[in-house]
């Protein structure tokens, strides 16, 4: 631009300058500023017009021979002259003028082991992550490396199916029942009053009969019990006066139709009423029941309206008492891995005597742990049967939570997919 | 089971020797009489009374009789005894006879009574009133300053809004229909009267009204106060054993602090004995014979232990031949009813831990049922499938087995009392149960596999109850992706497993999405279902993923 300026006379309006150095507003700003404090130029102001004044040709000066050099691509430090090196200190200061690179180069000598492992590494096959079935068929991966694996990272959780934990420990009871000699007994939900009570002489205005104690079924109300005939007879007759059985019985007039009156199961002893007026009634035999039973009470951490009652008999010709207390002695020792057993008196309306099971361990201390009795001959003889009947029911929903560590009792039908997952099975 | 609240002081001084307060002692002692120690603190102690059956031993006086043999204070019978004719005489109105037919009563003379024990006797009339009187309908109990009263009484019917008089308890004289409304005790008990045109009452010589049986008696006459007292007890009833039994109870705890029992008279204008004289404190004679308790107990007992037994049971007993034997029954022992009864009591005073436990020899073949069996085959199925387990109850409401799985109300079975609104109907088909299931578990890792082999009840008129328990598998699967050709795979795994050959018939069935479902048909029989579960079904379960699944009837495949 300033030479320009000389060849055109040494003087110019600043427009025809920017025009003839065709620099943008803000290079040409730079040019001028650089120009001034060079000397090259100076501004004259006359007629209200600013003009440019040069009176020489500029001289080279050693930034613009860096620059000529660095133009011809980069230069390092050592290569610069000293005019050159103090040149580029002052370009260095100006935006976007030079760029400083620094090149370092670096030599690494192979060790022996080193050259051990290049010596493999020409020799090893190609790495891959999955085998294929097409790499197994055509035996490629002979010629493959396998690659190795995080085998600490996590990996997809799965669930097994499984049995629910309160029915799998029901399992393991029914399976200790068996190889105790002991058959499944079964029943209806849908029960009359005959089997789930009046056969187990409880008078019909027993407290455990009224609505608080018994669902009650509202359609159908009755049933038919006439393939019972027999045995509703000497039912009512023993209630009313005690019939053949020595007793005096209730001295009341008994409902056939109360009799009739069909209910919710509410214990599993009308299983074993069942069982002795079946005609596949063994004698001598042992029988369990693991049945679903159902009372009015409110459901809350400690009832349920529904839960399962393990219940039983043992029939046979010369049965005693004592032989009650050593199938009771089995249940706790096998079953709750007690280490001691402790009966006391019990009351049942159905058995006499009657007597209360609680098994010791160390973990649990005492627990009541089941109920029993021998079958009155008020509820034996009317069924037909003419030999001792030993009675028992097992609480075993206490030993289970004590087990499984729950407090509240809904959680034998625990609605918690979390939970059932995780539950161990050892 | 009746809970007595007793003073520990009181019952100690009625047995006459000190008692243990160590808890396990105590329970130990109380094991005698069926008795669990629920509570003890201070002097206050509250006893479970295991036995239902027998309303004697729902007393401090009871137990300590009872006690008192078990310990050896004394032995034997202890003799209760009518001194004689208290001169009252109570004489019947024919129309009682449909409405509170029967009624019992003495008089205990020179009863010593404290506030405490006024409590505990109030406390015993309780439990013979709820219990053994069946919330008083059966029997109930009514008791009187004897010195205020003029005899003879008689026990009468009313209209309610004839008679008038103060309640116990009360201030103002008000008629019999306006105590039934507003007195605590005639609004509990008000339904055992209001029934009835006339009510029952019992009045003296001089119109006096002594109670409105069996809802309150009068405060003239009807208070019982510190100090010692006359006292006149009545029990009024539906069946005259019921109401001498509950007399004779109530008449020997008060004889246990008092000096003599006196009897009155009654007239009944029907039924067999017109006239009789109560309290009966009549024992009976149970024959027994050694071997017989020897057959029961599996024991061999002499004659004369188990005579020494039975006294300490409070029974008389005395030999009458080789091993036969006597046993006199105390007149409160209403429970001995059968020879079964007494040689329990036998049992227990030789103490249960005492005899020797014994393996029964027979041998018996032990066996899971058929439906159980075929249950346990098709869990295994379902587990090796990977799904979970569940057990649910199967007490549900209409809500959950019809709206929520939008089909219409169909006949099942219907409790008549239920507690709650969640329990009014028996399932008939699991899938409700399950759906249930998944919707508490919505926050839960999916996918989600889970079944259920459970009982279920289904009407059915050609059954001797009108309905049949029914076995059902069935199984759910909830994920992103599930489609109605999951559950399917599971069918056919399921029907390969089992051996059964199976087809499916297009179904309209509103649980399941339209050309998504099926019916299960085994050998021209339908046994079930496979679908894939409706969205408005989800909606109204509040699921975010699809739901398939199916459902088997397990009892029908096994009649099959």
């Amino acid at each position: 631009m300033v030479t320009w300026l000389v060849r055109a006379g040494g003087r110019s309006s600043i427009d025809d300058a920017k025009r003839a150095s065709r620099l943008d507003d803000e290079g040409f700003n730079v040019a001028i500023s650089w120009a001034l404090r060079k000397g090259w130029l100076h501004v004259e102001k006359a007629d209200n017009a600013t003009l440019l004044v040069a009176r020489k040709e500029p001289e080279e000066g050693s930034d613009e021979r860096l620059l000529a050099t660095l133009d011809a691509g980069p230069q390092a430090f050592k290569d610069l002259s000293p005019p050159l090196l103090v040149a580029l200190t002052d370009l260095r200061k100006r935006p976007h003028v030079v760029l400083q690179q620094r090149n370092v180069k670096r030599r690494y000598i192979l060790t022996e082991a080193g050259l051990q492992a290049v010596k493999a590494a020409e020799k090893a096959p190609r790495a891959v992550s999955q085998l294929t079935p097409e790499l197994l068929r055509s035996g490629t991966w002979r010629g493959l490396k396998l690659r190795t694996y995080d085998i600490q990272a996590p990996v997809e959780a799965l669930w097994p199916g499984k049995k629910q934990a309160y029915k799998r420990f029901l399992d393991d009871l029914k399976w200790k029942l068996v190889a105790l000699g002991f058959k499944e007994m079964e029943g209806p939900i849908v029960e009359f009053a005959f089997f789930n009570c009046d056969a187990l002489f409880m008078p019909q205005d027993h407290p455990a009969r009224e609505i608080h104690d018994i669902y009650y079924v509202k359609h159908p109300a009755y049933g038919d019990l006439s393939s019972y005939s027999t045995q509703v007879r000497h039912v009512q007759a023993t209630h009313e006066d005690g019939w053949h059985t020595g007793s005096t019985g209730w001295g009341y007039p008994f409902s056939t139709e109360t009799t009739r009156r069909l209910i919710l199961r509410s214990q599993g002893t009308a299983l074993s009423a069942r069982m002795l007026v079946n005609k596949d009634l063994e004698i001598p035999g042992k029988y369990y029941s693991l049945s679903r039973c159902y009372r009015p009470d409110v459901v809350d951490r400690t009832h349920l309206t529904e839960f399962n009652q393990v219940e039983g008999i043992v029939v046979g010709d010369g049965l005693t008492f004592r032989d009650l207390l050593g199938v009771l002695k089995m249940f706790a020792t096998e079953i709750s891995g007690a280490d001691k057993v402790r009966f006391r008196p019990d009351y049942f309306p159905f058995t006499e005597p009657s007597v209360e099971l609680s098994a010791y361990t160390t973990e649990a201390g005492w627990l009541e742990f089941g109920g029993a009795g021998m079958f009155r001959q008020e509820v034996t003889l009317p069924l037909g049967i003419e030999v001792p009947v030993l009675a028992w029911g097992l609480g075993v929903d206490r030993l289970f939570m004590m087990k499984a560590g729950i407090s509240d009792i809904r959680e034998l039908f625990t609605q918690d997919l979390t939970w059932l997952r995780r539950q161990r099975l050892t | 089971m009746p809970v007595i609240d007793v003073i520990f002081t009181d019952l100690q001084r009625l047995i006459g020797v000190p008692l243990p307060k160590g808890r396990d002692a105590l329970n130990d002692l109380l094991a005698y009489v069926k008795g669990e120690a629920e509570r003890l603190e201070g002097d206050a102690l509250s006893i479970e009374i295991k036995d239902g059956n027998r309303p004697d031993l729902w007393s401090v006086e009871g137990i300590a009789r009872e006690l008192r043999g078990v310990i050896g204070v004394e032995d034997g019978l202890r003799e209760y005894a009518v001194t004689g004719y208290s001169g009252v005489r109570i004489d019947v109105d024919p129309r009682l006879e449909t409405v509170r037919p029967y009624i019992g009563a003495s008089v205990v003379k020179q009863v010593r009574l404290t506030d405490d024990v006024i409590r505990e006797l109030m406390h015993l009339q309780d439990k013979l009133d709820q219990t053994y009187g069946r919330r008083r309908r059966r029997a109930s109990i009514g008791l009187y300053n004897y010195r205020l009263i003029k005899p003879p009484l008689t026990y009468k019917v009313t209209r309610p809004e004839d008679v008038r008089f103060v309640p116990l308890g009360g201030t103002e004289e008000l008629d019999l229909r306006e105590i039934v409304a507003t007195h605590p005790k005639g609004i509990e008990y008000g339904h055992l009267v209001t029934k009835h045109e006339r009510w029952p009452l019992l009045l003296d010589a001089v119109e006096k009204v002594l109670s409105i049986p069996p809802i309150i008696n009068s405060n003239d006459l009807g208070r019982i106060t510190e100090g010692v007292m006359d006292i006149l007890v009545e029990v009024t009833g539906t069946t005259p054993q019921t109401v001498l039994n509950t007399l004779t109870i109530v008449t020997l705890s008060l004889a246990d602090r008092g000096e003599a029992i006196y009897s009155t008279e009654i007239h009944y204008p029907y039924g067999e004995n017109r006239q009789v004289s109560t309290p009966e404190l009549a024992t009976h004679v149970v024959r027994l014979d050694v071997n017989q308790v020897h057959r029961v107990l599996g024991a061999n007992l002499t004659a004369d232990a188990v005579l020494t037994l039975l006294k300490r049971a409070r029974y008389d007993a005395r030999r009458v031949g080789e091993d036969a034997l006597e046993a006199t029954v105390p007149c409160y022992r209403i429970d001995v009813i059968h020879p079964a009864d007494v040689i329990e009591d036998i049992a227990i005073m030789l103490g249960y831990n005492n005899l020797e436990p014994r393996w029964p020899q027979q041998i018996t073949i032990g066996a899971i049922s058929a439906v159980e069996a075929f249950s346990d085959v098709t869990r295994e199925i379902m587990i090796g499938l990977g799904f979970q387990g569940i057990l649910s109850f199967s007490l549900i409401n209409e809500e959950r087995l019809f709206t929520q799985m939008n089909v219409k109300d169909t006949p099942v079975v219907e409790i008549a009392n239920p507690t709650s609104s969640r329990f009014t109907l028996i399932r008939n088909w699991l899938m409700p149960s399950l759906m249930d299931f998944l919707s508490n578990n919505t926050h839960v890792e999916y996918p989600q596999r889970v079944f259920e082999v459970g009982d279920c009840v289904v009407l059915d008129d050609a059954s001797e109850t009108g309905a049949r328990t029914v076995r059902k598998l069935a199984g759910l699967i909830a994920h992103s992706n599930a489609s109605f050709s999951e559950a399917k795979a599971v069918v056919d795994a399921f029907f390969l497993n089992i051996g059964f050959p199976y087809r499916l018939n297009e179904a309209a069935h509103h649980s399941f999405i339209d050309g998504r479902v099926g019916n299960i048909v085994v050998h021209d029989r339908d046994v079930g279902v496979v679908g894939e579960v409706h969205p408005r079904v989800l909606a109204m379960w509040g699921l975010e993923n699809p739901v398939t699944g199916f459902e088997v009837d397990l009892s029908s495949l096994m009649d099959i």
